[in-house]
């Protein structure tokens, strides 16, 4: 049974302003508590799924994401990958990544993951223009993002992905094209790039809800897009998803099984899991979880996964991707072919040049990439 | 029963005078309803008269009370409904009462509505027992009202009754005045049965229930009865009253309110304003009846979805059952697909029609901009009547266009005579009078085209009187004027359920308007839709939709799922609001946008 894991580590030195994740700042304090609430949830998740004792987890990708994993100090670090090594097991493990604000890391931090067997280091760099990192308050400057990923790589950590971000407040054409041109310099493997979205709750809904945001123009963040999706494959980066590009061979594995309707495990306040028909959310709130775990009820919700349901997000994640909607996998999975629920809408959209219909699979056109949005909600039966 | 001890009356009041409350006090005074069974506004039992505080269709219950000279009574109150849309509902009830109670605010003085219901009333020879409202206000001025009653309306006011039913104060007066001053029914019991319709109702158990004044003989369980109209013979399988829910009676004697349920399949069989009679012994000739009720607003009903096309149909006739005064018949509209022509008394009736077709029967729908009934006379000496603009014939065969004109009443405090003289005049009407009421309230009446009417009139009249104005109109004539066809294209193409008729005066900066308004009700598409206004061939407004050049979720992980789901389930769900017309996919919005313009 292949499956990923996602250890989710919740604190931030200061929360970016666009971010709607469930991490917090100024909450160090419970780092030690909630490192044992972690490995104690991991050890009971196990046995409730009939382990024994010294069984460990063999997943195919481990991936640690936050929140910002590498604002634990060293020490902390290393609780969190000796839990990790007795309670999972790397040996059929292809990817092991962790994400990495450059604000936050030094050579030994750096030397330490690639010591616990880290293969893969995701870096928020968003930017590299100190202004715009401020704007959207990033703790550190393009200098420390640039200076983080080349020390990762002379350390001979070789498979490195930097997140970058577009449409920021105040950001022209140009701004956005040095950005690029700098990144592409760094020769990195993956690159994600995301158009700026104002989510509920963040510091820039706010600040829009009170007209202090100053968004670049429609015209500007469209003709963006259009630069990125254009110079990035142009590169030799292939867009494998609409927001990733990877060199040959360096997709995100993890990542992918989200897009392709694998399991996941996911570990710590808020990690959302998907197994066996259900999807699980844990408590998002730091004390909360720490206190539940204990209790057994560190789960906020479970809910099972209609078929209905699971077609359509089959489809609407299958399609994010350029393999697309793998139609073997459809039909084996609901012993339905995908042209007998979605023959219409194929057909419909087929027609509108949005999506390819082909023998073993259904994707997006680039044309479909763009307005994405419109395919997936056809795709809601 | 002895008709000497049956007292049948309505309430007439202007909107928010309180008519409704003045009934719950009524039927809880008598004790028709415990506390426990009241709740506020007992006879508004419809969820859309609750929530909007308008009485829709008429209700009737019955009260018993015991009278000063120590006897049992029986009061049919037959309430009715205030807004001007529904006045014929107001004639039929009149038509079965004696009396009526004439509900003033003590604040607020006559209205424009109460005005024309008084006439009405007074037309069928009611006693009008005069009701001050709401005297406990601290802005209450009962005596300046009573003037107003004297002085407007012509009513003896010295004996009107102060009353708050708020604190309950003159209900009690107010039940001792029906008895004593509303003359009790006459008929006997000998005479040929006749009993007049004046409501009917559909019940999906008993069939279609008739609400009927008996006027002369009697009627019992069982009596073989016909409807002198068609002829149609029926068994009376059930009679009774109201209290306000239905209670069976044995029989139902002369001046008695009830209802009647036979084996009476449709609402058609029981036509409101035609007599019943014993089958048996049946009445030489039939009571008077009513005038027949004439829509005045015609617009076009469309399913979102075309699958729904016989859902509407069944659901129009079933509200047909209970609404005489709606009528439809099938169009097909280039743009909109198949969906039906719809007939109503104004545009709240139309509002109240679409929104119980909406919640009641779950129908999405598309409403095409009212319109009225246009006399279009051709060269060829013919007159063609067009209630939907795209059906006005080429232009060239054209003579000239009349179109209806309203005599429209309007009240307002004398601050604002000369807004709502401005607004008139802008709406082409033409001053008739301008009476004071009292020293500070003027009556003023124009000669307005009712399309100006059904357009934002009264809204505007509202809102530049700080809602102190009150509108009532009727029918007055039909004029010639100069008036051409504003049509819409969009991507290029007409859109036939956008066109309208405008005069001619106005047609330039309508069309501007609606360009302007579409652009901002059509949402952006992956291309760029061109709007433009048209007369004729000439292009006379053009605006843009700028094409949407991207929309998609930049990010979707494990975590995002259940978040980003009800983000596309709600995009869906917009787009099932929309029609696509042509390539363009248009909100339902849009076809009423020339009601949201200046």
């Amino acid at each position: 049974m292949e499956f990923g894991v996602y250890i989710h580590i919740p604190f931030c030195q200061q929360k970016c302003f666009y971010c709607d994740f469930p991490s917090f700042a100024g909450r160090e304090r419970f780092i030690d508590d909630y490192l044992l609430a972690l490995k104690e949830e991991i050890h009971k998740t196990k046995s409730n799924m009939g382990y024994g004792q010294d069984e460990k987890l063999q997943p195919k990708t481990l991936y640690i994401g936050g929140g910002t994993p590498t604002v634990l100090a060293e020490e902390q670090l290393e609780k969190l990958f000796q839990l990790i090594h007795e309670e999972i097991s790397l040996d059929f493990c292809e990817e092991y990544t962790i994400e990495v604000n450059p604000g936050t890391v030094n050579e030994n931090k750096l030397k330490l993951l690639k010591n616990a067997g880290i293969t893969r280091l995701s870096i928020g760099v968003q930017s590299l223009d100190d202004k715009y990192l401020q704007a959207i308050g990033r703790i550190h400057n393009a200098q420390e993002a640039v200076d983080t990923v080349q020390l990762a790589q002379l350390l001979g950590l070789n498979n490195i992905s930097i997140d970058l971000m577009y449409g920021l407040p105040g950001q022209t054409m140009a701004v956005l094209q040095e950005t690029l041109r700098q990144a592409l310099k760094l020769k990195v493997q993956h690159i994600s790039i995301y158009g700026l979205q104002l989510e509920e709750g963040t510091a820039f809904a706010k600040m829009e809800a009170i007209g202090k945001l100053q968004l670049p123009a429609d015209e500007i963040t469209e003709a963006m897009y259009d630069y990125i999706t254009s110079e990035l494959p142009q590169q030799g980066y292939e867009r494998y998803e609409i927001s990733n590009f990877a060199q040959k061979g360096f997709y995100s594995r993890h990542n992918m099984s989200y897009w392709q309707d694998k399991m996941y495990l996911g570990f710590g306040s808020g990690a959302h899991s998907y197994w066996q028909g259900k999807r699980l959310q844990n408590l998002a709130d730091i004390p909360s979880y720490i206190k539940a775990v204990p209790e057994n009820n560190w789960q906020e919700l479970e809910e099972q996964v209609s078929e209905k349901e699971h077609m359509e997000e089959m489809c609407f994640l299958g399609l994010r991707t350029a393999e697309g909607i793998n139609k073997k996998q459809f039909s084996q999975t609901f012993g339905r072919n995908l042209e007998e629920i979605y023959g219409d809408v194929i057909i419909r959209l087929t027609e509108k040049g949005l999506l390819k219909d082909k023998e073993d699979s259904c994707s997006l056109t680039l044309l479909g990439m763009r307005y994405g949005n419109q395919v997936f909600s056809e795709f809601l039966l | 029963m002895d008709n000497k001890k049956i007292r049948n009356f309505s309430i007439i009041a202007h909107i928010d005078h309180g008519k409704s409350t003045i009934a719950d006090r009524l039927i809880e005074y008598t004790g028709t309803l415990s506390q426990r069974e009241m709740s506020a506004q007992v006879l508004d039992n419809m969820d859309l008269e609750r929530e909007r505080g308008i009485t829709i269709k008429a209700q009737t219950v019955r009260l018993d009370y015991r009278g000063k000279d120590g006897e049992m009574y029986c009061l049919n109150l037959i309430d009715t409904p205030g807004h001007v849309d529904f006045t014929y509902e107001v004639s039929r009830s009149l038509a079965a009462c004696e009396g009526a109670l004439l509900i003033v605010d003590a604040a607020q003085g006559v209205e424009a509505q109460t005005l024309a219901n008084v006439y009405m009333a007074l037309e069928h020879d009611l006693e009008i027992i005069p009701v001050i409202n709401k005297i406990d206000l601290p802005s209450a001025d009962p005596d300046r009202v009573k003037q107003e009653i004297e002085d407007v309306i012509g009513l003896d006011a010295s004996e009107a009754i102060l009353a708050s039913a708020k604190t309950g104060i003159g209900i009690e007066e107010i039940l001792d005045a029906i008895v004593e001053r509303i003359p009790a029914p006459g008929g006997t019991k000998e005479e040929s049965l006749q009993a007049l319709i004046f409501d009917s109702y559909f019940d999906a158990y008993k069939g279609a229930i008739a609400h009927i004044r008996v006027m002369d003989g009697m009627i019992k369980k069982g009596s073989k009865l016909k409807m002198m109209a068609t002829g149609k013979t029926f068994e009376a399988t059930e009679i009774g009253c109201f209290r306000p829910a239905p209670m069976e009676l044995a029989e139902l004697g002369p001046g008695s309110v009830g209802f009647v349920a036979g084996s009476l399949k449709q609402v058609a069989d029981v036509r409101v304003g035609v007599t019943v009679t014993s089958a048996e012994k049946p009445a030489a000739e039939p009571l008077p009846g009513y005038r027949g009720v004439t829509p005045m607003v015609y617009c076009g009903l469309y399913p979102v979805d075309s699958a729904d096309y016989d859902n509407l149909k069944d659901a129009l006739e079933k509200l047909q059952l209970n609404d005489a005064a709606l009528v439809f018949e099938p169009e097909t509209s280039i743009a909109l697909g198949f969906g039906y022509r719809c007939g109503f008394l104004g545009l709240l009736h139309m509002d109240v029609i679409q929104e119980r077709l909406e919640r009641e029967y779950n129908l999405k729908l598309i409403t095409t901009a009212p319109s009225v009934i246009y006399h279009v006379y051709k060269t060829d000496g013919e007159m063609v009547k067009v209630d939907n603009p795209s059906d006005l014939p080429d232009p060239t065969t054209i003579q000239h266009i009349e179109e209806p004109y309203v005599k429209a009443t309007v009240i307002v405090p004398n601050d604002f005579v000369g807004a709502v003289m401005d607004i008139s005049q802008n709406k082409r009407g033409e001053f008739k009078s301008m009476d004071y009421l009292d020293v500070n309230r003027v009556m003023i009446v124009y000669h307005i085209p009712l399309s100006e009417i059904i357009y934002d009139y009264f809204d505007k009249l509202k809102s530049s009187t700080r809602g102190y104005a009150s509108l009532d109109y009727e029918l007055a004539d039909y004029q010639q004027a100069k008036l051409v066809k504003l049509d819409i294209l969009l991507n290029g193409e007409p859109v036939d359920a956008l066109s309208t008729i405008v005069h001619v005066d106005n047609a330039a900066s309508r069309g501007r308007q609606l360009a302007a308004k579409l652009k901002e009700i059509i949402p952006q598409q992956m291309f760029e839709i061109p709007i433009q206004a048209a007369i004729g061939n000439k292009i006379i407004a053009r605006e843009n939709v700028r094409a949407m050049r991207k929309d998609v979720l930049a990010k979707c992980y494990g975590g995002d799922i259940s978040r980003k789901r009800k983000l596309l389930e709600k995009q869906k769900e917009g787009k099932k609001r929309m029609k696509a017309v042509g390539r363009v996919e248009v909100p339902q919005e849009a076809f009423m946008a020339i009601l949201q313009i200046d």
